[in-house]
C-alpha cells in the first residue's frame, strides 16, 4: 500500500502536487436527475471504440492459430457440401454427373493449377485435422497453459507443414 | 508503459455501430450495446435441452466418433463402404455445427434479425440436400467419398 502510495505521488507532476496541497484543485457539481445521469452515460458510451479490433492485436501464435481453424474448417465444410449438394441436385434434377465428369474436369487443367488446388486442400485439411485434435486433448483438460497452447501449437504447425507437404507433391 | 500483446498505437478507426451491414439493413444497437440500465438484472435466457451443455457434449461426442474414421482410409484404402457412410454423417453434422456457429457469431439475431433467420433456414435446406447428396453418393459410388477425393487427387 505504501508502495503504491509512493508511486502515485511520484506520477504527478510537482506543480500539481503543490496545488492539491494547498487545496487549489477545481470541483464542479452538477445537480441532476437520474435520468439526466442516465442520458449521460449513454452519451459517453458512443465514444468508446467497439470490441474488439483484431488490428490493434499483436498476432500471436494464440489467436492466430485459433482462427485459421475456423477459417480452414469453413473452406473444407464449403467445399463438402459444394460436392454433395451437386450430386443431390443432378440426382433430383436427372441432370448427368458423376465422379468421372469432376475427374475429366480436373484432368483438363494444367500441372502448376492441380498443384496449387492440392496444396489448397492438403494444407488446411492437415492443419484443421491436427487442429482438432489439440481441440480434443484441450478438452479431456490437458495442455491447458500458455505453455501447453505453444507446445501443442508448434507440434500443429509442424504436422501440416509435413503432412502438407507429403500429400500434396507425394501422393 | 508498452503491454505485452498490445501495439503501442491502436491503427483503427471508430465506426458508428449502424454503418455495420454494407447491403441490408441492419437494427441499429444502443451505445456500448447495453440495453436497459446497469441496474437491470441479468435475465437468463430459458434452458432448451438443444443448447447449452447438451449441444457441447454432443459435437464432442461426434468429433471423437471422426477422429479414428478421418484417419482409417489412409491405412486401409477405401474397401469399408460403413466406416464412409459413418463418416460422412458424422462430417455432415460437424460442418453444420461449424456453420452454424458462423452464422450465431457474424449474422447476430439482434443486429440481422430476420437475416439471421434466413441464414439458419438456408443453412438447414442445404445440409438436407447434402444429406441426401452424402446417401446418392453411398448408393451410386463404388468408393464412396473418400473414393472420389481419392479420384481427384489423381486426375
Amino acid at each position: 500500500m505504501l508502495f503504491l502510495a509512493r508511486q502515485s505521488i511520484r506520477s504527478v507532476p510537482r506543480l500539481n502536487l503543490a496545488r492539491v496541497a494547498v487545496g487549489m484543485r477545481q470541483l464542479t457539481t452538477v445537480k441532476t436527475t437520474s435520468q439526466e445521469e442516465q442520458n449521460i452515460l449513454v452519451a459517453q458510451r458512443k465514444n468508446r471504440p467497439s470490441s474488439p479490433h483484431l488490428q490493434i492485436y499483436q498476432p500471436q501464435l494464440t489467436w492466430i492459430l485459433s482462427s485459421f481453424h475456423r477459417i480452414t474448417g469453413v473452406g473444407l465444410a464449403a467445399g463438402f457440401y459444394a460436392v454433395t449438394c451437386t450430386f443431390a441436385l443432378s440426382s433430383l434434377t436427372g441432370l448427368q454427373f458423376d465422379t468421372a465428369t469432376l475427374v475429366s474436369l480436373v484432368a483438363g487443367l494444367p500441372v502448376a493449377a492441380k498443384v496449387a488446388l492440392k496444396a489448397a486442400a492438403s494444407f488446411p485439411f492437415a492443419f484443421h485435422v491436427a487442429n482438432g485434435f489439440r481441440h480434443l486433448v484441450w478438452d479431456f483438460g490437458h495442455e491447458l497453459t500458455i505453455k501447453g497452447v505453444y507446445r501443442t501449437g508448434y507440434v500443429v504447425l509442424g504436422f501440416t507443414a509435413l503432412i502438407g507437404t507429403y500429400l500434396t507433391f507425394f501422393l | 508503459m508498452l503491454k505485452i500483446g498490445l501495439r503501442a498505437k491502436p491503427t483503427t478507426s471508430i465506426r458508428p455501430l449502424a454503418s455495420r451491414g454494407l447491403f441490408i439493413k441492419t437494427i441499429p444497437q444502443p451505445p456500448g450495446n447495453i440495453v436497459g440500465t446497469v441496474n437491470d438484472a441479468y435475465v437468463p435466457p430459458p434452458p432448451t435441452k438443444s443448447h447449452g451443455s447438451w449441444h457441447w457434449t454432443g459435437e464432442k461426442i461426434v468429433t471423437i466418433g471422426m477422429a479414428p474414421l478421418v484417419l482409417t482410409p489412409f491405412v486401409t484404402g477405401t474397401a469399408y463402404p460403413l466406416a464412409d457412410s459413418i463418416m460422412g454423417t458424422l462430417l455432415l453434422y460437424h460442418c453444420y455445427a461449424g456453420f452454424e456457429s458462423c452464422i450465431i457469431d457474424y449474422i447476430p439475431l439482434r443486429v440481422y434479425g430476420i437475416w439471421h433467420k434466413a441464414a439458419m433456414g438456408l443453412l438447414g435446406l442445404g445440409t438436407l440436400i447434402a444429406g441426401y447428396g452424402i446417401y446418392v453418393i453411398e448408393k451410386t459410388e463404388q468408393e464412396g467419398l473418400v473414393g472420389i477425393v481419392k479420384k481427384l487427387w489423381t486426375a
